[in-house]
């Protein structure tokens, strides 16, 4: 029987590869740093495969099919937007527990859309490299599991569903047979505003409100946030926080704590690395 | 709706390397296979990205659109176009490519 062993959620912030140098010393220590306190206590759970939930930024998607929610169940690589530091490169994958998950999900209601070889962008490619890579570089065998959510272009998954979602995935992995032993990472930034004459902004109250529901596992308070509300306080890039929701759903009851947070305005984003404890 | 075909075009300037070289070397000959507006080809020949957005276009489009396509990529010039004035300061755009 497979088990989730634990959760992390942390951003995906491409202008951390683009302009690694713009922050201040010490806050760029901090952030690369917090990557890496997430693959020491990543390489203490002894996991198996890793569930990766990112959400497409109009690329991966175009007009034509436009997923509430997908799974990569085959091969993976990327990221297909290529960055300084970040090339594109096979990812190992966890194709049998994706594939259950996603026969679960059609058996019980969770209609997933699946991607039989997909190309992730940064919102995976970020965290498999910075988070699991290192702990493959220790020996450690773990399968990425690529999940996309609507939370960039409309329209939106519903911030219930996504939770819902997250139970869905929690519910496959204890019905698998296997003994897996799963990681979920919700990759979103918290408030950042992405294209927007705003951007550059950073919210840190509306940070430090989501922080604190995925530290005391406040579905109800994360579940109940209108779209309106987001948007306003937290921008588009702050819908995200629907990956955030999907890894806390997929947790229910667990408690979170703060692994490191910074409002970085010159990475447009508010950073925040949480671990869940299962 | 317009704004589902602009974001058609968008998407595709931001991905497709054959529809962007379409774009840099002839734009009304691929603009004319899009069922748009004159308002609405002006605003991508023009690179109105607020217009756009005003338009309904997601804005991850319009900056992925101006930093694959624009005759000057940076993201300063894209706020200031954005803003329609001049950007203040060091602006970091998460699309950019140096």
């Amino acid at each position: 029987m497979g088990k989730i062993v634990g959760g992390f959620l942390v951003p995906h912030d491409p202008v951390m590869f683009v302009a690694p140098e713009a922050p201040a010393e010490d806050i760029r220590k901090r952030m690369w740093g917090a990557y890496d306190t997430c693959a020491d206590r990543l390489a203490a759970l002894d996991a198996t495969s890793a569930v990766i939930i990112g959400a497409d930024h109009y690329f991966n998607f175009g007009t034509g099919c436009l997923p509430q929610y997908l799974i990569g169940t085959g091969d993976v690589d990327g990221p297909l937007d290529v960055l300084p530091g970040l090339k594109r490169q096979i990812i190992p994958a966890s194709e049998k527990l994706a594939g259950f998950i996603a026969e679960h999900g059609h058996a019980n209601g969770f209609d997933w859309a699946v991607a039989r070889a997909f190309t992730v962008d940064h919102a995976v490619a970020i965290p498999d490299r910075l988070i699991i890579d290192p702990v493959r570089a220790r020996g450690q065998s773990i399968g990425t599991v690529p999940v996309y959510i609507a939370a960039g272009v409309d329209p939106f998954i519903r911030m219930k569903r996504a939770i819902e979602l997250g139970g869905a995935i929690k519910a496959a992995v204890e019905a698998m047979p296997d003994d897996e032993r799963v990681v979920v990472i919700g990759s979103g930034g918290i408030s950042h505003w992405v294209g927007t004459p705003e951007m550059g902004k950073v919210n840190e109250a509306f940070d430090r409100e989501i922080m604190d529901y995925a530290c005391t596992g406040n579905l109800a308070a994360i579940g109940g946030l209108s779209d309106d509300y987001i948007l306003e306080h937290g921008g588009n890039g702050g819908m995200e926080i629907r990956q955030w929701a999907v890894a806390m759903g997929a947790m229910p009851g667990a408690r979170g704590e703060i692994i490191d947070y910074a409002p970085v305005r010159e990475w447009v984003t508010g950073l925040g690395f949480v671990q869940l404890f299962a | 709706m317009s704004r589902n075909v602009l974001e058609k075009l968008m998407h595709q300037l931001c991905v497709d390397r054959a529809v962007k070289q379409r774009f840099k070397e002839d734009p009304e000959g691929l603009l004319a296979r899009y069922a748009l507006s004159d308002e609405e080809r002006a605003m991508v020949t023009g690179f109105d990205v607020a217009g756009m957005q005003k338009h309904g276009v997601n804005p991850m489009l319009t900056l992925g659109f101006w930093t694959e396509n624009a005759p000057n990529r940076h993201p300063a010039a894209y706020m200031k176009a954005l803003r329609g004035a001049v950007a203040e300061g060091q602006v970091f755009s998460a699309g950019l490519k140096q």
